[in-house]
């Protein structure tokens, strides 16, 4: 009697105990414990090293607000940062909590095991619809980073130029597209039509990917075995065009020496040439159709990729977040990429919420859901037929992951290209040479 | 005031000495302390030499005997296998051959260009400090800043040099300055890295200029010799430690040049310097037993051509 009577106060008790908690719960942020749990990171410092100009001060400040995580964002040039990570990380020591995560550099990182495997904070089989290039992040199902924009090669025109040249339609295919520039070199609207980086640097790797996705093929296959030796492959033709476009000066003489996509789209800014068949999704709104940086307002226009028999895939280009193994902050780290890349703030900085709030040069959000709130806020120029191809066209450009040695792959690839465009060896030497670093 | 004292002087001069005031050393200790004492001055610096470039050249050289392959572990002990490598690839072959021409033009290119500048800024004239001054701005520079400023010079479209060669008639059409081929890509690129480092070495020239006495251009002049004469046989001679510092910089600054190439260059094979590929090697193919058998061999080349000039052009000069 005397034991169940205790027992009887200690549930009732708890009860009481309980139900006050649970009270104190329902009143929300001044709850103490319920706002320990909800900022479980508070007063961590996430250390963000990216190759990306930062959010506004003012969203910052509201993420610590919210979480009790502050930011330190440093804006480091690309190349700088590959060398950092490399060397960080080969020495097995901490630089940041968060960083770039490269698509190129997914399949070296998977192997060597750099960065934390994001599958068990974010669930990318449910992610996968709302963010279609997740999968350029993903080798054997592990998920190495966060796409935190969206970014894949598209085809533009200017449509100025080619009705000039008489060209009435716009090309629905490769053969037409390439009649096209040269209907638009013969009828003197511009000597040199076509644009394409021929330094030896990653611009005009991607372009290749872009030309060989074009016309009907992928560079490597799924076991990355290489997929362009053969003379009737299409990343041989797709080599063969680039280097025969430079060469019959289809493409500007200068562009030998020209290092990267920005330098390429402020020729056709600047009307030097009138399409390039391998652009980055989004660049009408923030370089063709502003008067400061262009010549060319309202002439410029997306189509679909010109593929081999009806329309191409658009290749995915996009940059990503991830969390290096020797972060300190790995919890603080996972909240500020989910806050990062969550819809709202995807759309925010693509402008959503005015000029104010935007990340410059931030091309477009890395979800879907995002790109439709611009779409219906007409927030984006073309805004809707860029989210069709966000959907239904873009393609990683190795459908398994890139492979582990994908630097040394990429600089053979644009270094033979552009030897081959200069002259200096042929285009089935040039095929050999990427071909040996790929079995290298 | 020396003090006076009295009485006998004392056996031991020392001891005199020491009773008549006078300060003394007692030789058969001081003489261990004077020549110790360059070794103690010189020793910080040679610790940090140690610690900042012996050291870790050995670590380079111990590093280099192994296959350190990031994708293609494990680590094993190859011994010489990664220089025999080296020697058989190509590209390695092709790398050198281009760091050979940056060397040759930066160094006969700066070292020309200095002594022009060091013999112009040499006699005091109005305005000599601004133009001091306004000659070491771009060795202040960051070699990328340049990098970035020269590709705009450069550019094959709307380029300052093109469009100022044009306007003189000098050329009929832009030409293609970069990636035209070997020889003229290197020139260029090399261009850039000796605007940067002339004005260090015509600050050294114009030091050793500096200390020659002008009497010896009186009696030179005196005895009716022409500046040619003068040049060649009193200036050149006397600056010889100033210039042999400026060409080793020059040697030191053209076999390590790396931004100015891939700004301007990128990774093509034209132009890519030794460093470049090192660079490619170890943080590109992650390929670091190469990549240290590669620096170790930067280094032991850079050592090499600056003794060898040094001991070709250095003499010790005393007036």
């Amino acid at each position: 009697m005397k034991a169940s009577r205790i027992l009887t106060c200690v549930v009732a008790a708890a009860t009481v105990l309980m139900i006050s908690l649970v009270g104190y719960g329902g009143s929300g942020a001044g709850n103490p414990i319920a706002h320990a749990a909800s900022r479980p990171y508070a007063g961590q410092t996430v250390s963000a090293l990216i190759a990306y100009p930062s959010p506004p001060a003012s969203a910052l400040q509201q993420f610590t607000k919210a979480t009790g995580i502050k930011v330190k964002w440093t804006n480091v040039d690309w190349d700088s940062l590959q060398t950092k990570i490399t060397a960080a990380m080969s020495a097995h020591v901490y630089f940041a909590d968060v960083t770039d995560v490269d698509w190129s550099r997914v399949g070296q990182y998977h192997i060597l095991k750099w960065f934390v495997p994001l599958n068990k904070y974010f669930s990318p089989g449910s992610l996968r619809s709302d963010m279609p290039q997740l999968s350029a992040f993903t080798v054997s199902g592990e998920l190495v980073g966060m796409p935190f924009d969206s970014s894949y090669m598209v085809t533009t025109i200017n449509t100025r130029d080619f009705a000039r040249a008489g060209i009435k339609t716009m090309p629905k295919n490769f053969a037409q597209y390439n009649a096209d520039l040269h209907k638009l070199q013969r009828s003197h609207v511009n000597a040199h039509p076509l644009g394409i980086p021929l330094a030896a640097q990653e611009g005009l790797s991607t372009y290749w990917y872009e030309v060989t996705g074009a016309l009907g093929g992928q560079v490597l296959s799924s076991s990355l075995k290489p997929q362009f030796t053969s003379p009737r492959s299409a990343g041989y033709r797709a080599l063969a065009w680039i280097v025969n476009a430079y060469k019959s000066g289809l493409v500007p003489k200068a562009n030998i020496d020209m290092s990267d996509t920005d330098e390429m789209q402020s020729e056709m800014a600047h009307n030097k040439v009138s399409t390039l068949f391998s652009d980055y999704a989004g660049q009408i709104s923030t370089i063709y159709d502003v008067p400061g940086t262009s010549t060319v307002v309202g002439q410029v226009h997306y189509v679909p990729t010109p593929g081999q028999s009806g329309t191409g895939p658009n290749l995915d280009n996009p940059d990503g977040i991830g969390i290096p193994t020797t972060a300190h902050h790995v919890g603080a780290a996972v909240e500020f990429i989910r806050w990062f890349t969550n819809p709202r703030n995807q759309a925010r900085w693509a402008g959503y919420n005015g000029p104010k709030n935007v990340i410059v040069g931030f091309p477009l959000p890395s979800r879907v859901s995002s790109l439709n709130m611009l779409v219906r806020a007409r927030k984006a120029a073309q805004g809707q037929e860029l989210a069709t191809l966000l959907k239904t066209r873009s393609r990683p450009v190795f459908p398994n992951g890139p492979p582990p040695n994908y630097a040394a792959f990429s600089a053979a690839v644009n270094t033979s290209i552009h030897q081959a465009a200069l002259g200096s060896i042929s285009v089935s030497q040039a095929i050999q040479r990427i071909a040996a670093a790929v079995h290298s | 005031m020396r003090e006076q004292t009295s009485g006998p002087p004392p056996d031991d001069p020392l001891q005199a000495a020491a009773s008549a005031g006078v300060r003394t050393w007692r030789r058969p200790l001081a003489l261990p302390r004077m020549r110790a004492l360059p070794y103690l001055l010189v020793l910080p610096l040679m610790a940090v030499i140690a610690v900042l470039a012996v050291y870790p050249t050995a670590l380079t050289f111990i590093d280099s005997l192994y296959h350190i392959d990031l994708l293609s572990p494990p680590q094993t002990f190859v011994g010489l296998q990664n220089y025999t490598d080296l020697f058989s690839d190509p590209d390695v072959a092709t790398s050198w051959e281009n760091t050979g021409l940056y060397v040759l033009f930066g160094v006969v290119l700066s070292t020309v260009l200095a002594l022009i500048m060091a013999l112009g800024l040499r006699d005091r004239f109005r305005g000599r400090a601004i133009m001091l001054a306004i000659l070491i701005l771009p060795w202040a520079l960051p070699a990328v800043v340049e990098g970035v400023t020269w590709a705009w010079i450069y550019d094959p479209s709307f380029g300052v040099l093109n469009s100022l060669l044009h306007s003189l008639h000098v050329i009929q059409s832009y030409q293609l300055w970069i990636s035209g081929n070997q020889v003229s890509s290197i020139f260029f690129i090399e261009l850039v890295q000796v605007w940067q480092i002339t004005p260090l070495s015509a600050v050294l020239i114009l030091a050793s200029l500096q200390t020659i006495p002008p009497e010896l251009y009186e009696a030179a002049r005196v005895d009716g010799a022409t500046e040619r004469f003068t040049l060649r046989s009193i200036t050149l001679p006397l600056i010889r430690p100033g210039l042999s510092i400026a060409i080793v910089q020059a040697i030191v600054q053209s076999m390590n040049i790396f931004d100015q190439v891939y700004v301007l260059n990128g990774n093509a094979l034209t132009g890519r310097s030794i460093l470049m590929q090192t660079y490619l090697t170890a943080f590109a193919n992650l390929n670091f037993g190469q990549g240290y058998a590669l620096s170790f061999l930067v280094t032991i080349a850079t050592v090499i051509v600056s003794v060898g000039i040094l001991s070709f052009v250095y003499r010790t000069v005393e007036f």
